[in-house]
């Protein structure tokens, strides 16, 4: 079980950050990464737990029955046992901590910046704007939007200067796709994976893909509303709908990472979302089952080696 | 009465226009000024003294909460207090679009600008351009 979360860790999510497949089917796309982010976890502790508590039982559930009816059993347990058990349980908790702190982070930011926003913006008053839109006076044209249980959609005076009325409209739609489709908590994962092992180059990887493929699907929202020519048209102005944003966790959410030069990836993350708007591709569907299927099959994989 | 999010942004209004210091009775004066008049509910003329103005202790109220959200801060100008705005708008909104930039580093539109106007030929060529860049993603320094 060890091999196979070393092999999720590293040599997978390569595999999938590199494939051209993602942009056609984004949904089971996602659920291939969610699935490698759970397995690898699963495998990870499971490892240790599955080797450390062997010697009480044949299956972990059985282990674990034993170990509560008789909570002294685990003196006898070897040395290297004790290694692993141990091992597992901190590995478990570090994960669950950082998970635990990334949200709350995120959480404060969120609301600090909220709260200067409700003071230092005005109130929105496009068609189409929801209530819960602003303007900030600034010459940028910019557009985000802020995520959570009080949400806040955001667009710069530059914005609303530079944008026609479709390309606003456009804007909106995507900014409120990110929105209601929750992409914040489909995000917070991975940023919570890429904080707690940040020297593995697969969280990042699955962070950077994760953020393109939720872009590309609030693009399918506003697409599939007003056509692709005003969202076009907005993002060539904007330089980029932004996605749900800087609050959740700092550099976590964004295109480029903390690593190489702001613009190069991005720029391609751009570029490739364009063209999918110009020419979108024909719905992949036997490709989107088929990782649906590969997804599942990934957590089954540990959880069954767990159970059984 | 007027929501509280609608008071604090009066209030912050009333600070940044004045640019000095002002106590809470000069808050007031200055809300009363822009026209709280027109609030009609009974609960809003308990908050209002007989001429009409927002009550000092309701603006006290709105004045601490600004104060721990960090927006304003106190001083002791003999023997009243003076509130003045901790930073002006455009610092806040600076800071605000620098911390949603963060997430949004400044792109290069040149690129979008050629994929609008391409002609399908120019779009082709793009497209073959872009499946070799896909096989190995741009890494340091802008495309």
């Amino acid at each position: 079980m060890l091999g196979f979360a070393l092999v999720l860790l590293w040599p997978t999510p390569r595999l999938l950050g590199s494939a051209r497949w993602p942009p056609l089917s984004p949904v089971p796309a996602l659920m291939l990464w969610q699935a490698i982010g759970l397995a690898t976890g699963l495998a990870a502790v499971g490892a240790g737990a599955v080797y450390a508590l062997g010697a009480l039982g044949d299956s972990l559930p059985h282990a674990l029955l034993a170990w509560w009816r008789n909570p002294s059993a685990v003196r006898n347990l070897s040395a290297g046992r004790w290694v692993a058990l141990v091992g597992s349980a901190l590995l478990a908790g570090y994960l669950l901590a950082v998970a635990a702190a990334t949200t709350a982070r995120t959480l404060r930011t969120r609301r600090r910046h909220r709260q200067l926003l409700d003071l230092a913006a005005g109130p929105l008053s496009a068609s189409a704007a929801p209530r819960y839109g602003r303007v900030l006076d600034s010459a940028i044209a910019m557009a985000y939007c802020l995520p959570g249980l009080r949400p806040r959609l955001v667009v710069t005076s530059g914005a609303l200067n530079t944008l026609s009325e479709p390309e606003l409209g456009a804007v909106l739609l995507h900014e409120r796709a990110h929105l209601s489709q929750r992409h914040d908590l489909v995000v917070l994962p991975f940023v919570a994976w890429s904080a707690a092992l940040p020297f593995l180059p697969g969280t990042r990887e699955a962070r950077v893909a994760v953020a393109l493929l939720i872009e590309m699907l609030a693009d399918d929202v506003a697409r599939t509303q007003v056509g692709a020519e005003p969202l076009t048209g907005a993002l060539h102005h904007l330089g980029a709908a932004v996605a749900p944003d800087a609050a959740l966790g700092g550099p976590g959410a964004n295109l480029s990472g903390p690593g190489p030069a702001p613009g190069s990836v991005g720029d391609h993350a751009l570029a490739l979302r364009l063209l999918r708007l110009a020419a979108p591709p024909p719905p992949a569907r036997a490709l989107g089952w088929l990782a649906a299927a590969v997804a599942i099959a990934l957590v089954a994989a540990p959880t069954a080696m767990l159970l059984a | 009465m007027p929501r509280l999010g609608d008071l604090e942004r009066a209030v912050m209004e009333a600070l940044w226009s004045a640019d000095v210091p002002l106590t809470a009775k000069e808050i007031v004066a200055a809300l009363g000024d822009r026209g709280q008049r027109a609030e009609s509910s009974s609960d809003a003329a308990a908050d209002r003294g007989g001429d009409g103005a927002l009550a000092v202790t309701t603006v006290l109220t709105v004045l601490s909460r600004l104060e721990r959200k960090g927006v304003v801060r106190r001083q002791r100008a003999g023997r009243a207090h003076t509130y003045r705005a901790t930073a002006s708008r455009e610092d806040h909104v600076a800071e605000l679009m620098r911390e949603a930039l963060g997430a949004a580093p400044d792109r290069d539109a040149a690129l979008a600008r050629f994929v609008s106007a391409a002609s399908p030929d120019e779009a082709d060529a793009l497209r073959r351009a872009l499946r070799a860049l896909t096989r190995r993603p741009a890494r340091g320094g802008p495309s």
